[in-house]
């Protein structure tokens, strides 16, 4: 019997803080939400976040997509070599970089640089009572760092994965071209005569999930961080986790939804 | 009793004012018995865990009071404050601050009340984002109204004020720790506040910046008729710019008066408090 009750203990501890978790994440959607409807959220602010989040991140996803498109020749590389079946290459890694691999992968990065940014950021406002400070001043912290982090954050995320997306058919063509031989026009008249369109959008779809993800879940660990520095860490370190399982999850869900309606 | 005594120059609009028209006018010359509660704390209790940190406090501020709030380190001094200023809730008890009370005002209530609250924290609390100067201003941006001449008029007015004419342009992790105080109080300071409170304006400070500090606070009294709530262990220097202490030692409010009512006191903890060249806690 007592064998039983440590690690039930245990189970029923990670229950409770998991509920506890998800009850926060919802909480910070619901007053976001109520912050854009009717609209009472910092222009400038926003703007500025744009632009943070936009130059801060389209380097790496540049190099992402890159990389991934030309792996993911490299990858189909030896089967297409062997049966000749050149046209399928675009086809192949269109398919693959614009539905899944593109908007995950950059998805990933994202979190690691902007949410885990975000976080700290944050996470040291509150130990420093900035965010105190600024209620104090009667202003909303919601209204003027949340939800300017939250629609920068997802509208960023979509067009840097539309950006990405080029990038990696770029980074794919390069590829065909220098190493497996395959002009750079039949990698890419693959990808047209594959009708990608829907899976492009699809990928975009979850750019915006993933960017709603992350910065709801980026901020609720920010905003409740406590116990100095050491806690800021803290924070980013289980952002950083969170954001990429919640990325999991859309992508699972927006997957399923859009393999059984489309 | 007659006050109008004759002078020799008597200008138009120069006339001495009637001891009613001029207690009408500024609220401090009237008795303390007469003058609005601006701040009323009653039977407040605040745990942390299975720590309580205030025990049933009550205390009373009256409109162009300056009292002074001392006591040990740690003993709930700033948790008061917070309190105060709606960025804590008590655990039972009750707080009216302006005529409001704060458990009951809605989120717009109390952004409205909080426009005519200042409060210059503990720990500086500036925006590191933002310079020295944008972090001052930026009350007056948020409350809006004004001419962007009218904010850097007043923004350097007030740097100035406190010692800091040429700092606008610094980011605050520039600044000294006595700089960032000094900021933070013209930030609180920026939109002429009813009600200011002071967590530990001085602490780290040197003894001449500090009897600076109380200098500007007893200032902003009597030119803004603000009403003040300064927390320091500083009493010496503290003495000149305040009316009244409230003394917090084990939770609860231990002591409440003048200086002259402390000195009377019998009491050693009092004593220990009040007692010149050396003060206690932090
Ligand atoms: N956020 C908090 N969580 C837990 N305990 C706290 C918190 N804030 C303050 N306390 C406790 O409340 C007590 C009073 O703190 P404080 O008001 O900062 O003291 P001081 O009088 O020095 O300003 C301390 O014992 C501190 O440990
Ligand atoms: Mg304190």
């Amino acid at each position: 019997m007592s064998g039983l009750a440590l690690p039930l203990r245990a189970l029923g501890g990670s229950l409770i803080e998991f509920a506890h978790t998800l009850g926060g994440l919802a909480l910070v959607l619901g007053r976001i939400l109520r912050a854009l409807v009717p609209p009472r959220f910092d222009r400038d602010q926003t703007w500025l976040n744009f632009f943070k989040v936009g130059v801060k991140s389209y380097p790496i996803v540049v190099m992402t997509a890159l990389f991934t498109g030309a792996i993911m020749v490299i990858q189909s590389g030896q089967y297409v070599k062997q049966t000749g079946a050149t046209g399928l290459l675009g086809w192949g890694a269109g398919y693959a970089v614009l539905a899944e691999i593109g908007p995950v992968l950059i998805g990933l990065m994202f979190s690691g640089r902007v949410g885990a940014n975000n976080t700290a950021e944050l996470g040291t406002m509150k130990v420093t009572e900035q965010i105190d400070a600024l209620r104090a001043l009667a202003i909303e912290p919601i209204n003027y760092l949340v939800v300017p982090r939250f629609l920068a954050m997802v509208v960023m995320l979509v067009l840097l994965t539309a950006l990405g997306d080029l990038f990696a058919l770029i980074g794919g063509a390069l590829t065909s071209e220098l190493i497996l031989d395959v002009d750079w026009r039949v990698f890419f008249a693959g990808v047209i005569d594959g009708h990608l369109l829907d899976e492009f959008f699809i990928g975009l779809a979850k750019a915006a999930g993933f960017g709603a993800s992350i910065s709801v879940v980026s901020c609720h660990y920010g905003l409740t961080v406590s116990g100095g520095a050491t806690g800021v860490g803290r924070a980013v370190n289980a952002a950083v986790v969170t954001s990429a399982i919640g990325i999991f999850v859309f992508d699972y869900v927006i997957t399923y939804v859009a393999n059984r309606f489309l | 009793m007659s006050t109008r005594r004759p002078r020799e120059t008597e200008q138009p609009g120069d006339r001495t004012l009637e001891v009613g028209e001029a207690t009408a006018l500024l609220p401090a010359l009237r008795m303390p018995e007469e003058r609005a509660t601006v701040l009323r704390v009653d039977s407040v209790t605040c745990w942390f865990g299975d720590h309580c940190v205030l025990d049933r406090v009550s205390l009373e501020v009256r409109e162009g009071e300056v009292v002074g709030i001392i006591g040990p380190g740690g003993v709930g001094k700033t948790v008061l404050v917070k309190l105060c200023t709606g960025l804590l809730e008590p655990d039972s008890g009750r707080i009216d601050v302006l005529g409001n009370e704060l458990g009951r005002t809605g989120q717009k209530d109390r952004q409205r009340l909080r426009e005519r609250i200042g409060l210059v924290f503990q720990n500086y609390a500036l925006f590191d984002f933002m310079t020295v100067g944008q972090n001052v201003a930026f009350p007056m941006l948020q409350r809006g109204g004004y001419t962007a001449e009218d904010v850097a008029t007043r923004v350097q007015e007030r740097l100035t004020e406190v010692g800091l004419p040429k700092v606008q342009h610094l980011m605050p992790n520039e600044l000294s720790g006595g700089m960032k105080k000094r900021v933070g109080l013209a930030r609180a300071n920026i939109n002429d506040p009813e009600l200011i409170f002071f967590d530990d304006p001085t602490a780290g400070l040197d003894p001449v910046t500090s009897s600076k500090i109380f200098n500007l606070i007893r200032l902003t009294q009597s030119h803004r008729n603000s009403t003040c709530v300064v927390i320091s262990h500083d009493i010496d220097r503290m003495r000149p710019a305040c009316d009244r202490y409230v003394l917090l030692y084990k939770s609860r409010v231990y002591f409440e008066g003048t200086e002259a009512d402390a000195m009377a006191s019998e009491d050693a903890v009092v004593h220990e408090f009040f007692r010149k060249n050396e003060g206690i806690g932090a």
